[in-house]
């Protein structure tokens, strides 16, 4: 066996103990360039690096055997474990001074190839922060780039649920094992995202999430893709780690900016004044950094072919949208309209897709 | 001596004869009164004797024996000191009071001869009225009861004095006149009225098709979003009540004692608010007495809920079968009862337990997984049973200060009436009495979708992401909503303002 495989098997034994980067580093160092399971079961090994009990426990599984069983039970669960020497493993990952030694990956693992956007923000959108990320979302998506995120609560899974509703490809990097899914809630939709695009976890299935483990995969969402969006974000939000990292790698960073007032895009706003983000006010802005064609900005255009086939009624609402959501009161009191039509006209509406509804009675065009 | 006179008791809702046999013969004076009889009847001995000795009557030093016949159903109340004292006075001869057995008795005396009024009356009497009873002697604070059911004579009394004087053909009473409903109900004033609520027109035109097709209907918003208030209107949009309905009400209040004595009858639609720590007993009903709970007092009214997810979770799972059955079968060790619980329900609730998500102004300070907790309060099998959720939001101080004139309850409750006017006539025949209460198979017969209404109701389902459960609810709504409009048949339109008051299908319950 050449040293590097024998460093993959070792690797592949290791992931099963679910030990910190600089640990591995460390261990690694140590083996003096042996890494047979036999060397690893003599060496004398640093009470501080691992204390005597881990290492026994270590080497009472250190068996090739045991390793193999364990890989298959691995592939029984459709995962897949990738070392960083594997060929399959993103080169983006590879080059990170704290990059994993290796990591489980569940669905479609061409896509960490693949030209990739992330989209991270607050786990409580505004109702506006909601609407912006569904259409720049839906729309780099429907362009084939794949969406990077992190399967939270809030901006996380409204990107890719609006990637998956596109039929885009997607990836979720968690801060938890597989079968431990954080937040319990998204076990559905971490299902589908296995089913159509890629989980990736540095932790084994079983592990379930801490407070340490999301920081700490935001530098994946980070370097898995050439840049970050984020939509929205208060300034105490962990948000800023990704954009941290994102920034130490020379990633783009885009910021969607918001009102000045509202404290969910504090963060949106600081890094556009600083300098730190690019400003976005629409999905072309960042597809024109991924080499397509900018066409040329034309919203109301299209709400105007739209309109052709609306109803005089159906007219009425949507004029009323174009300059922004509104909530119902104001709609109703404006569109002219009976309130039994102007219910049935919004259903309508919001059925093919022209208008969205938003939590607080607010309602925005698509 | 033996003396037998007829009284009445109560199980449940319905009443059923009590012969009160009273024995007076020679012995130590003593007073016994067997017959599965309470604590409050036990009691009676001391109100029976204080009241035929201060009313200047010769209570007899005998043993005196009181017998409540049947015995073996348990008796409660104070409502049979009246006809125990005439049973007692009786079998004295001196007192010459021959025909007493020719009427029945209700009343609590109190020391000074008084008949004090009772509780339960109205059912008392119609229950006797079937028994083929024709003749009472009732206390006077009653008879505002007793006057809205016809072919009997209630004699009203006020003093045991009285009582004899009537019997012994010395006092002239004369029979409680018949009432008429007609007259209680226009003399009516409900709730407050629409046209103070500015703006929220989505919320009021979703209450007009709840009260119209008796749908259970939740508000969701933002503290101060006036959730409270519309509630507070939605009873003075409510069609008028039958004389069957009001009669079943009166019953009920009559039984819990919340009945207003001064009018005797309950001629509104009740509207009860009770509040989120209430009990799962007093919302259901039962304790010792079995009285009915605020969900039977409800019955043919509104039981409103305010926020709701702070009931407590036994509470709220508790009404999943009155609102699926219309009544409350409370089994307690004495009893197993059985009350009406036909009301609509009216629940309102903030969106997360601050109060502010989704608000554009305001942050929200709950964290993902409270709100979760919060919004899972309500089961699925809750919200199975609401057919309408509404958002309704802040009003801005514009509109608050408006002068723009807003639709008064008056001609909102003419569409309401006209709507249940074609329900009644279509479910003439069955229990059933409004679009809400419909079954499945009544469903399938009257809520047929033509081909575009199917194609449009598939694709909402699709594109919104729907529920499977909300499939029968939009139905039954959009049937109200047909009906509001007049239109025999459920068109496109009606559906899909039917699909836009099932906001939380898709949102906050996915």
């Amino acid at each position: 066996m050449s040293c590097t495989n024998e460093l993959e098997n070792f690797l592949r034994f290791l992931s099963m103990f679910d030990l910190t980067e600089s640990k591995i580093r460390q261990l690694i160092a140590a083996m003096n360039d042996d890494f047979s399971l036999k060397h690893f079961c003599r060496m004398k090994i640093d009470k501080d690096l691992l204390s005597e009990d881990a290492v026994y426990k270590m080497r009472e599984r250190a068996e090739q055997a045991r390793i193999d069983t364990y890989i298959k039970n691995l592939s029984d669960q459709d995962i897949i474990l990738l070392t960083r020497f594997d060929e399959r493993f993103p080169e983006s990952l590879r080059v990170l001074p704290d990059a994993p030694y290796y990591l489980f990956c569940k669905g479609d693992i061409s896509l960490l190839k693949k030209p990739a956007l992330s989209v991270v923000g607050t786990r409580k959108p505004s109702s506006y922060g909601r609407v912006v990320t569904n259409r720049i979302v839906s729309k780099v998506a429907k362009q084939g780039i794949v969406i990077v995120s992190g399967l939270a609560y809030g901006i996380d899974s409204l990107a890719h649920r609006a990637c998956l509703d596109e039929g885009g490809k997607t990836i979720a990097v968690l801060g938890s094992g597989f079968n431990r899914i954080y937040p319990p809630d998204h076990q559905g939709l971490a299902d589908e995202i296995a089913q159509k695009g890629l989980l990736v976890s540095e932790y084994t299935p079983s592990r379930s999430a801490t407070r340490y483990t999301f920081p700490h995969r935001n530098r994946i969402i980070a370097a898995l893709s050439s840049g970050t969006l984020i939509t929205e974000a208060s300034i105490k939000s962990g948000t800023i780690h990704t954009k941290e990292f994102a920034l130490t790698y020379g990633k783009n960073i885009y910021s969607v900016p918001g009102n000045i007032d509202s404290p969910t895009s504090e963060l949106t706003n600081d890094i556009i004044k600083s300098g730190q983000a690019r400003c976005i006010t629409c999905a072309e802005d960042i597809l024109s950094d991924y080499g397509f064609q900018s066409q040329p900005k034309a919203r109301t255009k299209t709400a105007n072919s739209a309109a052709i086939q609306l109803t005089v009624e159906e007219q009425a609402i949507t004029s009323l949208l174009e300059d922004g959501m509104k909530d119902v009161d104001f709609l109703t009191k404006n569109c002219g309209l009976n309130i039994d039509d102007f219910q049935s006209c919004l259903t309508m509406l919001e059925i093919r897709g022209i208008i969205s509804k938003l939590p607080g009675g607010l309602i925005s065009l698509k | 001596m033996l003396a037998k006179v007829t009284s009445f008791g109560l199980k449940g809702i319905d009443g059923y004869c009590v012969d009160v046999e009273t024995d007076v013969s020679n012995g130590l004076p003593h007073f016994e009164i067997v017959g599965l009889a309470d604590t409050a009847i036990k009691e009676a001995k001391e109100r029976v004797r204080s009241a035929i000795k201060n009313s200047a009557l010769v209570y007899p030093a005998k043993r005196i024996t009181v017998n409540l016949a049947p015995a073996d159903i348990k008796k409660e109340g104070s409502l049979y000191d009246l006809a125990m004292a005439v049973a007692i006075l009786s079998c004295d001869d001196e007192n010459e009071i021959k025909n007493y057995d020719k009427y029945c008795y209700i009343g609590e005396l109190s020391f000074d001869g008084t008949v004090k009024q009772v509780r339960g009356v109205l059912p008392l009497l119609i229950a006797a009225r079937k028994l083929g009873y024709k003749n009472f002697i009732i206390p006077k604070g009653n008879s505002f009861e007793a006057s809205y059911i016809s072919g009997i004579n209630a004699y009203p009394v006020s003093s045991l004095l009285e009582t004899l004087g009537f019997l012994k053909g010395n006092v002239t009473l004369q029979p409680i006149e018949t009432c008429d409903f007609e007259s209680a109900l226009a003399a009516e004033k409900r709730g407050m009225d629409f046209c103070f609520v500015k703006g929220q027109k989505v919320a009021k035109r979703a209450l007009e098709i709840a009260a119209a097709g008796g749908h259970n209907l939740l508000m969701i918003g933002p503290p101060g979003s006036g959730k409270s208030m519309l509630a507070k209107c939605f009873p003075s949009i409510l069609p008028d009540m039958t004389f069957e309905e009001a009669l079943e009400v009166t019953k009920i209040h009559s039984i819990a004692g919340e009945l207003d004595l001064a009018k005797g009858i309950v001629s509104t639609r009740p509207f009860r608010c009770p509040h989120h720590t209430a009990s799962t007993v007093s919302l259901t009903g039962g304790g010792t007495n079995s009285k009915p709970g605020e969900i039977s007092l409800a019955d043919h009214g509104v039981l409103f809920l305010d926020e709701f997810p702070e009931y407590s979770r036994h509470t709220i799972e508790t009404l999943r079968q009155p609102l699926e059955d219309g009544v409350i079968t409370v089994a307690r060790s004495n009893a197993t009862i059985t009350y009406p619980a036909n009301f609509t329900l009216i629940a309102s609730m903030n969106p997360c337990p601050c109060g502010n998500y989704g608000s554009v102004d305001r942050e929200c300070h709950c964290s993902a997984s409270q709100i979760n907790k919060y919004l899972s309060k309500l089961s699925g099998p809750i919200m199975d049973r609401i057919d309408i959720h509404i958002e309704v939001d802040n009003v801005t101080y514009d509109q608050l200060r408006s002068e723009s004139n807003e639709e008064c309850s008056a001609d909102i409750k003419k569409r309401v009436d006209s709507a249940r006017k074609i329900q009644l006539e279509r479910f003439k025949g069955s229990s059933n009495y409004c679009n809400a209460k419909m079954s499945t198979a009544q469903t399938k017969k009257y809520c047929k979708l033509d081909a575009v209404c199917e194609e449009m109701l598939r694709s909402a389902f699709e594109k919104l992401k729907l529920s499977a459960r909300a499939h029968d609810r939009i139905l039954k709504v959009a049937r109200t909503i047909a009906d509001l409009a007049g239109s025999e048949n459920i068109l496109p339109k009606h559906v899909a303002e039917a699909i836009s008051y099932r906001n939380l299908d898709k949102k906050y319950w996915r």
